[in-house]
Order: C-alpha cells, then sequence, then structure tokens
C-alpha cells in the first residue's frame, strides 16, 4: 500500500541521485542502473521479494543499506519521543487531578487554559519561541543538535551532554503531549469524583488526597492509557517536526528529507519502522490494560 | 566577545576544547577550530558523481581541481602547474605539480586526473558530462605528471570548467574496479584538499582535520565541524548564541538583525555550493497559445518593476539583471541591450493590440487572440519552488495592475522539476538558473534547441531558434576572447528580442561568521584561509 502511495505521488527520484543539468541520456542510464524504467508492478514484486528476504534496498541518496541509514538514526528518536512521553505523563498527571479536584476553581482554569494554549499552538511555533526565550535569551542549554559540536566525550560526560541538548527539544514535543493528557485525564478525575465509591470511600473518612490519588485516579487512568497508546503515531508526526527544528538526527528528520529526495528505500523502510513501532505501542498498551483493570485478565 | 553565564559556557567549551586539542594532535597545535552551520545532511561526500549543492557543501574542503579561478574567474594553478592549448583549442595539455599526496599518503598522479574525467565526471557529474562530454574525444594520462585532454573540435571554455565545483580530481586507488555510486569511499573520503575527513555522523555533523601537508600551505585552523541544522532560522540563533561560527547563508529577514549584533560580520558573494552567478528567471511555456505573440511576452516585461524585487523579496542583496548573462561573467555580459523597462502603460497598450481587453473585473479577456477562444480571461498558472513564493506574490501583484491574473502553484522539488520540464504542464515557471563561469555552462542550457528536453533547469521555455543555436556552435569552438564576447552580445540581444524568459534579479548569498573568526573566502575552500581567536571563556 505505502509502496504505492509513494510511487503515485508525482516527483521523480533521479535529481537527488543524479543532480540537476544531466543531458537525457545520462538520466535514461540512471534509471536503468536504479532499476526505475522498469513498470511499476515488475518494481513492487521485486521489492516485496528482497523485503521478504530482510533486504530494503539501497537508499538512492546516500548509496548505502537502507536499513543501515534508518537504524543510525532510530535511537535518537526513540530517546526523544520517550523522554517527551516520561515528561508529558509525569506533568500531566499531577496537574489533571489538581484540576478536577475543585473544578472551576483557579487552579483548575488557570491548568485547563494551559492545557488548551498547548494544544491550540503550532509545535514548530512553541518551538521556535522555546529557543528565542529559554535558549536564546536565557543561555540556559544548546539550541540545536544532540551533542555539543564535535565533542569526543564518552560516559558520563556525554551523557551529561546529550541530557543538556534533550531537554528543550524534549520538553516541546512534550507540551502537546501534556496538553491532550491534561484535558483527558481532568475529565476522568471529574467523573470519578461523582461516583458512588468515591462518595462510600469518602464516608469511611478516607482523607482527601487518597480518595483522589487511591480511588479516583486509577479508574479515570484507563482510557487514558488507550489514548496514549494510540498517541504514539501522532508523536512519531510531531517529532519530525521538532527534528526539523531542534536539528535532531533522528528518524522524523531523515523521513523529511527522503520525501524530498524521493528517496523511496528509506522512505518504505522508515513506514515500515513506524507501523512496528505502533503495533508494539499498541501490544503495551493492551499488557497494561491487564495490569490496571482487574476485569481483564490474560490467559 | 558577548558576555555569556560562564557557569554554563564551561560545560559547552570544555568538549570543544577537547576536540580543538585532539584533532591538532601532536601537531603544531596553535589554530582553532571553526564550527559551520550546513542545512542539509548531504548523504555523501563525492563531489565527483553529483552536482547536489548539499554534497559540494561538505565536500569542497576535502578535494582540489586542476586548476582555480581567481575573483574575476580567470583560471589559476592548482594541482595543475601550467599547461599549453594547441590545435586551436581542441588539445589541452597540463603539467601537474610535484610532489602532492593524497590524504592517505599515496602520491596524487595523472591517472588520477584520468580516472577521475574518464569513469567519474563524465559518466555522473551532471554539468561536466553535458557540457564537455559531446565534444571530448579522451582525456590520457601521457606519464605521471602530464595529462592531456583531447577535444572533436575547438572547445574554449575548458579552462573555466577545471576547478573543484565543475571538476573535483579524486584518487583511483580508492575507486578503481568498484561501483562508484555505493562506493565506502563515498562516506570516508580521500583527497588532496586543505583538510581531510575525520569522521561523519550521518544527520550530526561531519569532522575535518587540517591537512598539514597541503600543497599550497596548511591551514591556519586545525579543525572544522559542519554542523547539520535543518531550520535557517534555528542556524542564525546558533550563531548568536555561539554555537557555530559560519553560515552559508542568511535569510533575509533576519539580516538586518544580524547587522546590528557587533558579534557578526557578513560577506556578500556570487558563489553558491554547486552553482554560482544566479539569474532568477521567469520562463514562458512557448507551447501555450497565450504566449505566442512575442508582443505579450514583451508586455509582461513591461508590466514588472525589477527593483522591486531586489528591496522586497532579496533585501537588497542582489541587482536587477539587465542581460541574459550575469554581470559577474564580465567577459560576456552585454550591456545597453534593449530590455524592456518598467512602463504599464506600454504593456496595457501591447496587450490591447494583441486583443487582450480588459474586463469588468480588471482582468483582461481575449477578442480575436489567434489560438484563444474569444472571452477567455488572462489567468494563468505560474509554477515555483516553495522557496520561491515570494517572487511569486510579487509577480502577481504586478502583472494583476495589468490584468493578467497569475495563479500560483508551489511545488517541491522533485515535483516542480517533472511538471515544468518533463511533463511540460505549466503556462509559466520560475526558475534559478546559476550561469555558473562561463556562458557554456549556464547559459546555453536555457535557450539552445537541443535543450528541450526533459531535463531539469534546461530549456525551460521550449525556445528553439537557428541562429542562436549556430551562433552557441561558435562561441564554444572560438578561442579569441574578443570573437567570443561578440557572439555572446548578438546572441543576447536576439534572446531579450524574443524574449522567451524575463530575466529578473542576479542574486548574491549572505555569509555571515562570528568576529573571533576572520579570513574566510567564498570559495568551496572557504576555510582555507581563516583563522580564529580562541572561544572566550
Amino acid at each position: 500500500m505505502s509502496f504505492l502511495l509513494v510511487h503515485v505521488a508525482p516527483g521523480d527520484p533521479l535529481i537527488a541521485l543524479a543532480g540537476e543539468h544531466g543531458d537525457p541520456a545520462y538520466y535514461a542510464e540512471m534509471r536503468q542502473r536504479f532499476g526505475l524504467d522498469q513498470s511499476l508492478p515488475t518494481q513492487l514484486a521485486t521489492y516485496a521479494g528482497r523485503l521478504a528476504q530482510g533486504d530494503l534496498g539501497f537508499s538512492y541518496v546516500q548509496g548505502r543499506s537502507a536499513a543501515t541509514v534508518i537504524m543510525e538514526r532510530v535511537p535518537a528518536t526513540l530517546l526523544l519521543t520517550g523522554t517527551a512521553l516520561l515528561l508529558a505523563i509525569f506533568a500531566a498527571l499531577p496537574l489533571a487531578a489538581l484540576a478536577g479536584r475543585r473544578p472551576h476553581g483557579a487552579r483548575d482554569v488557570g491548568i485547563s487554559a494551559l492545557a488548551l494554549g498547548f494544544y491550540s499552538a503550532p509545535v514548530f511555533w512553541i518551538g521556535q519561541m522555546a529557543i528565542l526565550g529559554i535558549a536564546l535569551k536565557l543561555d540556559l542549554v544548546p539550541v540545536q543538535g544532540m551533542t555539543a559540536a564535535g565533542s569526543d566525550a564518552r560516559g558520563l560526560a556525554r551523557t551529561l551532554d546529550i541530557a543538556r541538548h534533550l531537554a528543550l527539544p524534549a520538553l516541546v514535543l512534550a507540551s502537546q503531549e501534556v496538553a491532550v493528557l491534561i484535558r483527558l485525564t481532568r475529565s476522568g478525575v471529574l467523573d470519578e469524583l461523582a461516583r458512588d465509591h468515591v462518595r462510600t470511600a469518602r464516608a469511611k473518612g478516607v482523607g482527601e488526597f487518597a480518595v483522589l490519588v487511591r480511588h479516583a485516579l486509577p479508574r479515570a487512568l484507563l482510557p487514558v492509557v488507550t489514548v496514549i497508546g494510540a498517541r504514539v503515531g501522532h508523536l512519531a508526526a510531531g517529532a519530525a517536526v521538532v527534528e526539523i527544528v531542534f536539528g535532531w538526527p533522528g528518524t522524523g528528520r531523515l523521513m523529511f528529507s527522503s520525501l524530498q529526495t524521493r528517496d523511496t528505500p528509506v522512505l518504505l523502510g522508515l513506514f515500515l519502522v513506524v507501523a512496528l513501532f505502533v503495533v508494539l505501542a499498541n501490544l503495551v498498551t493492551d499488557l497494561m490494560y491487564a495490569a490496571i483493570d482487574p476485569r481483564v485478565r490474560l490467559r | 566577545m558577548h558576555p555569556r553565564r560562564p557557569n554554563h559556557h564551561v560545560l559547552l567549551v570544555a568538549p570543544l576544547l577537547a576536540l580543538v586539542s585532539a584533532c591538532a594532535g601532536e601537531s603544531a597545535g596553535r589554530g582553532e577550530g571553526v564550527l559551520v552551520a550546513a542545512i542539509g545532511d548531504p548523504g555523501h561526500l563525492n563531489p565527483a558523481i553529483t552536482t547536489n549543492g548539499g554534497v559540494h557543501t561538505a565536500a569542497g574542503l576535502l578535494y582540489d581541481g586542476l586548476l582555480t579561478l581567481d575573483d574575476e574567474l580567470r583560471p589559476q594553478p592548482a594541482l595543475a602547474e601550467r599547461w599549453e592549448v594547441e590545435e586551436g583549442g581542441a588539445l589541452y595539455r597540463f603539467h601537474l605539480r610535484q610532489g602532492v599526496r593524497w590524504h592517505d599518503g599515496q602520491p596524487f598522479t595523472a591517472a588520477d586526473v584520468e580516472f577521475t574525467f574518464e569513469e567519474l565526471l563524465l559518466k555522473f557529474h551532471a554539468r561536466t558530462r553535458a557540457s564537455m562530454g559531446a565534444a571530448i574525444v579522451d582525456v590520457r594520462a601521457l606519464d605521471d605528471s602530464t595529462v592531456e585532454f583531447r577535444f572533436r573540435r575547438p572547445y574554449a571554455p575548458l579552462l573555466q570548467q577545471l576547478d573543484v565545483v565543475e571538476a573535483p580530481i579524486l584518487p583511483r586507488h580508492r575507486f578503481a574496479g568498484q561501483d562508484p555510486l555505493r562506493n565506502p569511499a563515498n562516506t570516508a573520503p580521500v583527497g588532496t584538499g586543505p583538510f581531510r575527513f575525520v569522521a561523519y555522523e550521518t544527520g550530526s555533523e561531519i569532522r575535518y582535520a587540517a591537512n598539514r601537508e597541503y600543497f599550497r600551505g596548511a591551514p591556519a585552523l586545525d579543525a572544522v565541524v559542519l554542523r547539520v541544522i535543518p531550520d535557517p532560522a534555528t542556524q542564525v540563533v546558533a550563531l548568536e548564541s555561539g554555537e557555530v561560527d559560519w553560515l552559508f547563508s542568511v535569510p533575509g529577514p533576519e539580516r538586518a538583525r544580524l547587522e546590528r549584533d557587533p558579534r557578526v560580520r557578513m560577506i556578500q558573494t556570487a558563489v553558491n555550493p554547486g552553482g554560482s552567478n544566479c539569474i532568477t528567471t521567469l520562463g514562458f511555456n512557448l507551447d501555450r497559445p497565450q504566449f505566442r505573440d512575442v508582443r505579450v511576452r514583451r508586455a509582461v516585461a513591461h508590466a514588472i518593476d525589477r527593483e522591486q524585487f531586489v528591496e522586497r523579496v532579496l533585501f537588497g542583496d542582489g541587482r536587477a539583471a539587465d542581460a541574459p548573462i550575469s554581470s559577474r561573467i564580465a567577459f560576456a555580459h552585454a550591456s545597453g541591450l534593449a530590455v524592456p523597462p518598467w512602463d504599464t502603460a506600454r504593456a496595457a497598450a501591447l496587450l490591447d493590440a494583441v486583443g487582450w481587453q480588459r474586463g469588468a473585473d480588471g482582468v483582461r479577456t481575449a477578442h480575436g487572440v489567434p489560438g484563444v477562444a474569444d472571452g477567455t480571461r488572462f489567468a494563468i498558472g505560474l509554477t515555483v519552488l516553495p522557496a520561491q513564493t515570494v517572487y511569486a506574490d510579487l509577480l502577481r501583484a504586478q502583472l494583476r495592475g495589468v490584468g493578467i491574473d497569475l495563479r500560483t502553484q508551489a511545488l517541491e522539488q522533485a515535483v516542480f522539476s517533472r511538471t515544468v520540464f518533463t511533463v511540460r504542464d505549466f503556462d509559466t515557471a520560475i526558475g534559478a538558473y546559476c550561469n555558473g563561469t562561463d556562458p557554456e555552462i549556464g547559459m546555453r542550457r536555457m535557450v539552445v534547441s537541443s535543450s528541450v528536453a526533459p531535463v531539469p533547469f534546461s530549456n525551460m521555455a521550449g525556445y528553439r531558434n537557428a541562429a542562436v543555436d549556430s551562433l552557441f556552435e561558435l562561441a564554444a569552438a572560438s578561442l579569441e576572447l574578443p570573437e567570443r564576447r561578440q557572439l555572446y552580445r548578438t546572441i543576447q540581444e536576439i534572446v531579450v528580442d524574443d524574449q522567451p524568459y524575463v530575466w529578473l534579479v542576479e542574486t548574491t548569498a549572505t555569509r555571515a561568521h562570528s568576529v573571533r573568526c576572520s579570513g574566510f573566502g567564498t570559495s568551496s575552500h572557504f576555510a582555507a584561509t581563516a583563522r580564529c581567536t580562541a572561544r572566550a571563556p
């Protein structure tokens, strides 16, 4: 399916492959060399055959195995999206619980407004603002890259270096997820607080904090877990934008540049990898359900 | 140096100092490292198999050509020390510099030159192949230090095409007998240039160290790190925050801010990696009935105020084009041509005369225009690359003034090339035609009839004129500069008269660097002459 989409889209990988200003004979020769002169079904059959053997083909642009090109970039994206997701969860849950506790109070209005703001603002704009404000004006963290330029640091020094570079892009990427999670968890907490089991707990004399954390929040989390699982694909899309703004060397940026240059083998490989991660995320979601919802049992 | 918060700064600089001292190694170590920002990840570092600007930006420092070109584009010795031109320009003999070594220690010889041309450049470098390919018989090494280029007929532009951009020389011993497009040496290159390759982290950075044995003298810098920063706005911020020292280009809107910044210096240049002396050009699709009549094309030219493009699109970074050949190619550029001046009244009169009459809404409709049904509105498409939509907006406003309704269609590179040059499904389009260092390189392909072909940045208009074709043949074969000058002048007069294109503006680029560094050049070897003071604590 994605093979067809990529090939049916207009555009020609040849420019990226060969550069501009060639003569027609040159372009014909290059086309033949890369099998681009074959019919679409033939190309698909060749591709599927190679894929079955675990071969993603050669990148047109880099002249190296597409699998290598992709795998070089996967760790950076996993680090960025993973950190962003964790940040989002750890920021969103307490905030949402706070907001849901006294609906329409000052705290609730403040937190909800913040969530709405983050939710509405495009991520590239938040990124630019963060760069100008936090990185440039306050000079707290670097504005681009994953490590300091030309750094040969190893071990702990390298970890710290990466952490400093990671802070801003992860925060920016997390901002959107925080917004979604706050809104969802808050309404869940609100619903739960109105339920009988909460009233019972309160009647038994359980303290307000314990009511919130032990009785309302866990039940409110069920839909939230589903949404987190479903948002992995979305997170990958947001990561592409953040990676471009912050010069983060991940798969999102690779996808963008491969799209521009019509580097089909890399593009298809990336689709495959992202699809794999979405499937994996859904599996993890299902397993989580078993852990937090007593009604679900794995056999 | 600007004040910074020292506590954070130490963290930032410490690894850098480590790099600088590491790269300096046991050698001199007086110099400093320079950090350079690049827009895209080049993918590989073989400039002989592509004309891609990103690859040339990243690989230029590693290689040399047989010659270099000075500011007036005159050939100067590089890997070749001297040369002879014989048989009226059909035979060139180059004597190579002795004692030059590749970065891996192997000696550089004429066999490398022969191999690079025969197996790489003439097969894979699109411009060199297209311009030289038809005329050349062979490139042959006579002995270790002599190489001969033999042509079927006199070939005048050769000396303009041997610099590191058009013809970088690569090591035979790394490439012989392997597929050049998938050679591991493409990402671990060996050259003769002022810097040698150290490491390539894809998507992140490329590191270079000074070539202490460089035949034109060791560079003052110890190291160069090229950082991939895809967003132009982030690049500017990275320069301001001291994370990089050199930008290859500054976006127009950011220029004023950097000009006021005492930490930053700027350099203007017409040189771009992979192509120089570019003219942004509006092309008419001459297959479309609306543009068959030359009066319509002249009317459009009269309706365009080129100075406004210089001011509003280029922010003063360039000049209005007054000829089809760039003013930077001084010997061939014709002055005082009858280019239609900005005159909307004249434009309106021409359109009226052809039969395009103004309608109630201000847009013209056809009344007796040959090939166009009566009542057809003068509403046409303008196909552009995303980066050129600013040109499109201004053009749209200016043509609207004379009753032509332009509709912009912005297409990314791959789709643009196919739509405009392969399928030819467009009315008008904007292209940045880079003239290079000789009219044979950049100008010829946009007007000769043999380059009406499905090739990017060929003859976009689909313009055919037998006189122009034969004049170009004469000019390419003439070694006499005054004679060539006259031939190119005649060509430009004819082409301006036919107006298949409107040449809008000659663009230049703005480089920016931090004040801690100086001595940068604008060529591919920009960092070879640069020196930097230590980063302030």
